[in-house]
């Protein structure tokens, strides 16, 4: 109200002196705002271009279906008026007919066949036979031709999967990587029992992780104490050490983990020496094996936060604490410890999300029962080049975490998960 | 740029009067890095240079599909040759990735059939053979592991076994153990039932299995005692046995899985005589001798063996050729293109349980 007053004011003044400090003030703050904006721009703009957009496309990925629709564009519109239910007509066979006829010497024909193949393991054999052998000409018989080709077109599974995929999105890509597949009716069910995979990697993804950050707390912890109470020289002594892990490549780590672990290894055989064990000890290939890698690589991301707040910490606290009379072991629960939880959150959620996307280190170091989803999601981008399946499973394993890091806030709360 | 055409006009013109002194070109392969890099620099890219004055960038290459669907899809065309398992020669030729070509209007056809032919766009160059590979030192004075079957046989030859941490490759093996011979592994598997009887034989030995997941990885093992046989692939043994003085034996008589690594020339390459020029080379009979000196691989054209001596020839294949599960030919192709990805996941749940 007094705003407006204001403006009329403003207007019928002439020279509206006092009136214009307000504006002035006004104009000053936005100034300031935009001149605020023009600093945050770049790197806001960074963020959107190079990583919110792209993750964003990549994600779309996992949804997107655009192979039948762009590549067999009549059996697509056929298929999607069609019931799914039954035998599909003549129709449906010519079209096609029509848009193999049309694809049969180009490389869509082996893009197509790819992408119905992961559908249905055989479809793509199928389809380069058919159109091989398919007559150059429609006679209005094209289904028994089909047939003769191949007796599999009869297969509803078939006709199935041309339904379901015809649409220009799809659900098949999240589907699998929940281990489930539609069936020819459309029901959701589970895949078959030998197929079952993703659910086992992402529990065991989610295992590994937790079992890891928790061995780095629990190790790191007293590292970072012991170091914050140091001497400045020392403690650089001992942050170079822990740093150390950084600067040595993959391969030699672990081909230094293989020397050391091996049944014929440096450890167990000073262990038989020292007459402590009579057969060797299972340390690597196993998940003891990557348990001891992955927490050696992912220490220092654990030490670096809790010592940064741990530096922070006034010894006066410990002081007051320990002069009202309270036991060392009570000075450090009710004292020293909520003190640094922040450090340990910052710690934790890093170790965490860091493990999450191991793959490489597990393949090396562990055994069978030890490959991590990271793995498949690598896989499925660079050699089977499946992009729909990789960014599909790469997106619930975003949720996954997304969701334990929400929950971890709700339980000690946002502001203790800032790395600071 | 009146100019500048007329003296590309000028030097073009040159060049078609003295077609001996041809510009010199460069060319990108790419391999799969490693030896086989230090092969190809040896054994092909110093004697086409000398010969054409053509310089060969070096690129290395893991196979990963991606690479070449990126160059060919943006028209950045990085390679003008690469190098390609079967199994990825036969998927970028259908997608158009690589040129078709018909090699026999260059190469001999007979020189390459024992190997399985051309494919439809490359070229065999080497040849990679797995086997059953024992030190013969463990099994001195005693009787050795000569069969699959034996490799089965735990009682016999007591110990831990290394296989191949993939099903390509081990579900063939799986077969030739339940006494299916090498030529019909693949006909047996692609059949009805095939996998299924593959995988039950894989799960009789499952508790003495120690897979690998890498060429070191089996060769480690075997050394150091960890396992006392397994399935390797022939150039690991030959390197092992030279670099640590040791008497690995490869039991081609057993049977033997093996393919060859395909070369192939890039869609659209704007170089394609050059590339055409040095694929010729790469597969004549005396710089595959040469390869496969540095490698230890079989050469895939038969001339080669003409120029290697019988040591050489040890760990190669020469003699069993016939004894191949061959990882080539439309039914090999069709059965792994079509089932590969599901099999996959198939074994690495079988192995994990």
């Amino acid at each position: 109200m007094s705003m407006a007053a204001t403006s009329h004011e403003m207007a019928a003044a002439p020279v509206p002196r006092a009136a214009s400090l307000a504006a002035q003030v006004g104009a000053a703050e936005r100034r300031h705002l935009w001149r605020m904006l023009a600093l945050l721009a770049p790197s806001v703009l960074f963020t959107a271009f190079f990583f919110v957009v792209p993750l964003a496309l990549f994600m779309f990925r996992s949804v997107d279906n655009p192979e039948v629709s762009g590549y067999l564009p009549q059996t697509a519109a056929v298929m999607q008026a069609w019931s799914g239910k039954g035998e599909p007509d003549e129709a449906a066979f010519a079209a096609l007919a029509a848009d193999l006829r049309a694809i049969r010497d180009t490389p869509a024909l082996g893009l197509i066949g790819r992408r119905l193949n992961y559908a249905l393991p055989g479809f793509r054999g199928l389809l380069t036979k058919t159109a091989r052998r398919l007559p150059a000409a429609d006679d209005g018989a094209t289904k028994a031709a089909f047939l003769a080709i191949d007796e599999k077109w009869r297969d509803p599974a078939i006709w199935g999967v041309l339904h379901q995929q015809s649409g220009r999105l799809t659900s098949f890509y999240l589907l699998t990587a929940l281990d489930l597949e539609k069936s020819p009716e459309g029901e959701i069910r589970r895949v078959a029992p030998e197929q079952r995979i993703f659910i086992d990697l992402y529990g065991r993804t989610l295992t590994v992780s937790l079992g890891v950050t928790a061995l780095c707390l629990l190790i790191g912890y007293p590292v970072a104490a012991v170091m914050s109470r140091a001497g400045p020289r020392a403690a650089s002594w001992m942050l170079m050490l822990v740093l150390v892990p950084f600067w040595t490549s993959l391969l030699v780590r672990s081909t230094a983990w293989v020397i050391l672990l091996q049944n014929e290894g440096l450890v167990n055989k000073s262990l038989i020496a020292l007459g402590l064990i009579d057969q060797p000890l299972a340390l690597i290939f196993n998940r003891a094996g990557v348990f001891i890698a992955m927490v050696h690589v992912l220490l220092p991301y654990a030490i670096l936060p809790i010592y940064s707040v741990m530096k922070g910490i006034s010894g006066n606290h410990l002081r007051a604490a320990a002069s009202l009379g309270a036991p060392p072991l009570r000075v450090f629960r009710t004292v020293y410890l909520p003190l640094t939880l922040p450090g340990l959150a910052a710690g934790g959620t890093l170790v965490f999300v860091l493990s999450v996307g191991f793959y490489v280190t597990p393949a090396l170091v562990g055994g069978p029962g030890d490959q991590m989803i990271g793995y498949f999601i690598a896989y499925f981008t660079n050699s089977a080049v499946n992009w729909g399946l990789a960014s599909a499973l790469g997106a619930l394993l975003l949720l996954v975490v997304a969701a334990i890091y929400l929950a971890l806030g709700k339980l000690v709360g946002f502001d203790r998960l800032r790395v600071r | 740029m009146a100019v500048r055409n007329g003296l590309a006009a000028g030097l073009a013109l040159f060049a078609c009067l003295l077609p001996m002194a041809a510009a010199a070109d460069s060319i990108t392969v790419a391999n799969n890095g490693g030896a086989a890099g230090a092969g190809y620099r040896e054994a092909y890219y110093k004697p086409f240079t000398a010969k054409t004055g053509h310089v060969v960038v070096d690129d290395s290459f893991n196979q990963e599909l991606a690479k070449l669907r990126s160059q060919v899809e943006t028209g950045n065309l990085v390679w003008d040759v690469v190098s390609l398992t079967a199994i990825n020669e036969a998927t970028a030729c259908e997608e158009g990735l690589i040129e078709r070509i018909d090699w026999a209007r260059y190469v001999d056809p007979k020189d390459f059939a024992a190997v399985g032919g051309f494919g439809q766009c490359g070229l065999p160059n080497n040849f990679v053979s797995g086997s059953l590979v024992y030190d013969t030192k463990r099994y001195e004075g005693g009787e050795a592991p000569r069969t699959w079957a034996d490799f089965w046989d735990v009682k016999k030859f007591p110990g831990k076994r290394g296989l191949l941490y993939r099903a390509e490759q081990t579900l063939e093996v799986a077969l030739m153990a339940d006494g299916v011979p090498p030529a019909e592994v693949m006909t047996v598997l692609a059949a009805p039932g095939g996998v299924d009887r593959a995988f039950r034989k894989l799960a009789e030995l499952k508790p003495h299995i120690k897979w690998w997941k890498s060429g070191d990885e089996s060769m480690q093992n075997i050394l150091t005692g960890e396992v006392v046989m397994t399935f390797a692939w022939n150039g690991r043994v030959a390197i092992a046995n030279r670099a640590n003085k040791r008497a690995l034996k490869i039991e081609f008589g057993a049977g033997h899985v093996s393919g060859s690594q395909m070369i192939a020339i890039m869609k659209g390459t704007r170089k394609k005589d050059v590339a055409l020029d040095f694929l010729k080379l790469a597969s004549a009979p005396e710089p595959q001798a040469a390869f496969a000196r540095t490698i230890d691989y079989a050469p895939a054209n038969a001339k080669a063996y003409a120029f290697m001596s019988e040591a050489e020839r040890a760990t190669l294949p020469a003699d069993h050729l016939h004894l191949a599960s061959l990882q080539s030919g439309q039914l090999y192709l069709d059965f792994w293109l079509n089932n590969g990805d599901a099999l996959l996941q198939r074994f690495i749940t079988f192995a994990a349980q």
